[in-house]
């Protein structure tokens, strides 16, 4: 035994570990350079802070296990995406939710300062998480991923004529629902 | 490019750096307002998207990771002890099969009168017909017997020659005792004529049934024996 120990050490020990020591570096960098995108997509893709964060874990944990097939770390963001994705669609498969009817209570939270600027960002956080998830991912894929077209079309496995008629009926649909609601607003005040 | 393309590029991506799009937007006032319209309403909307990332989330993550990691890894060493284990029996099964090669009768009788020194110094002053019921007891020994008593029978016991039963006897010589191994014939067993070491003489010899081992200090008791042995042993 005491051999087996002492040869594994010596002679396999530092490659494996110095392996290790790199692998939790690319690790590590990746967390902490898209942790915060991974978690905010997951949010706007089912609206509830705690479940966002589950899937943020178990992306990341994936993540970890098949990093070794990651190649081009400038790919990281998008291969996070899939797997994201991968991890929402089996949590559909789990159990089913109709994320519409889902109130966004946890949206009270906010970088604005004034109370204007408050209303205003809770009513465009409610417009979203209305939006049909078919228009709402490409938007976020688009604004929070800063992917292209092409890029949103491969991750979503769509053609690009199709994300790009998405992405346009999702700004205009939000783009009608404020004017609407600012004129509400204006007509109540 | 027609009005309507303008404003779907408008809508699809108001920071579209295409030049063509770009030429449009400034042809028209309108073109220029709706495009700023839609990077006021993309800055509201990046912000409105930025929700507070739970602070820890980071070192969540790689805890978690590391967690995971600490598990697999105590998983690989519990399967190197196991796989090390596993090993460990194979090479102790290995040699217990090897000790099934040849088998040196004259070294294992030699060693068998040094281990067994206490039979040379008693006297159980044994009967032929004791010595025959153990010689019926052991197995692949045929019907071997005295018909007589061979002398005197100082001692008489059951041993162990490699895994063999075997009789272990002490018979009176000439002048001393001499210890006579009576063994099943077994392939594996290499049976010398003549052995010796420093204190000892031994010779060996093969009937139908069974190998026959003496070991005196005397090459006359010895022959002495044989001759008593060929007498009185079928």
């Amino acid at each position: 035994m005491k051999m087996f120990a002492s040869w594994r050490n010596k002679s396999v020990g530092p490659t494996v570990s110095s392996d290790m020591m790199s692998k939790q570096r690319r690790y590590n960098s990746l967390v902490k350079a898209l942790h915060a995108d991974i978690f905010r997509y997951a949010y706007w893709l089912c609206g509830d802070k705690h479940v966002a964060e589950d899937i943020t874990q178990e992306t990341f944990l994936r993540a970890w296990r098949a990093l070794d097939s990651l190649k081009d770390d400038k790919a990281a963001k998008a291969w996070l995406i899939t797997i994201l994705r991968r991890e929402n669609a089996r949590r559909f498969e789990r159990k089913q939710f109709d994320y519409a009817d889902i109130e966004q209570d946890t949206l009270e939270d906010s970088q604005g300062n004034s109370s204007e600027e408050l209303v205003e960002q809770y009513l465009i956080r409610r417009h979203i998480a209305k939006l049909d998830m078919e228009y709402r991912e490409p938007l976020l894929l688009q604004l929070i991923g800063g992917f292209s077209g092409d890029e949103i079309a491969e991750l979503m496995e769509l053609n690009r004529n199709t994300v790009m008629t998405r992405l346009f009926r999702a700004r205009s649909q939000l783009k009608d629902l404020l004017e609407k609601t600012d004129v509400r607003g204006q007509s109540n005040g | 490019m027609d009005e309507l393309k303008f404003r779907r590029q408008a809508y699809e991506d108001p920071h579209n750096q295409d030049p063509e799009f770009l030429a449009q937007m400034r042809q028209k006032s309108e073109h220029q307002t709706l495009v700023n319209e839609l990077k006021g309403l993309d800055a509201k909307l990046m912000h409105a998207l930025k929700v507070d990332v739970p602070e820890d989330l980071a070192d969540k993550l790689i805890l978690r990771q590391q967690l995971q990691q600490h598990h697999k890894y105590r998983r690989q060493t519990s399967f190197l002890v196991a796989m090390a284990a596993s090993i460990a029996f194979v090479v102790g099964i290995s040699f217990s099969l090897l000790r099934l090669g040849p088998v040196d009768l004259a070294e294992h009788a030699l060693a068998h009168v040094y281990h067994e020194d206490i039979a040379l110094h008693i006297d159980q002053n044994v009967n032929v017909n004791q010595v025959n019921a153990q010689l019926a007891s052991i197995k692949n020994l045929g019907n071997v017997k005295f018909t007589q008593q061979p002398g005197k029978v100082y001692f008489t016991s059951y041993c162990d020659f490699q895994g063999v039963k075997s009789l272990h006897l002490v018979v009176q010589g000439q002048q001393g005792k001499v210890t006579l191994f009576i063994v099943p014939v077994e392939k594996r067993m290499v049976l010398d004529q003549t052995f010796a070491d420093s204190k000892y003489q031994g010779i060996g010899f093969e009937t139908a049934e069974v190998f026959i081992l003496l070991v005196g200090e005397e090459l006359s008791d010895l022959r002495y024996v044989k001759e008593e042995i060929n007498n009185t042993f079928i």
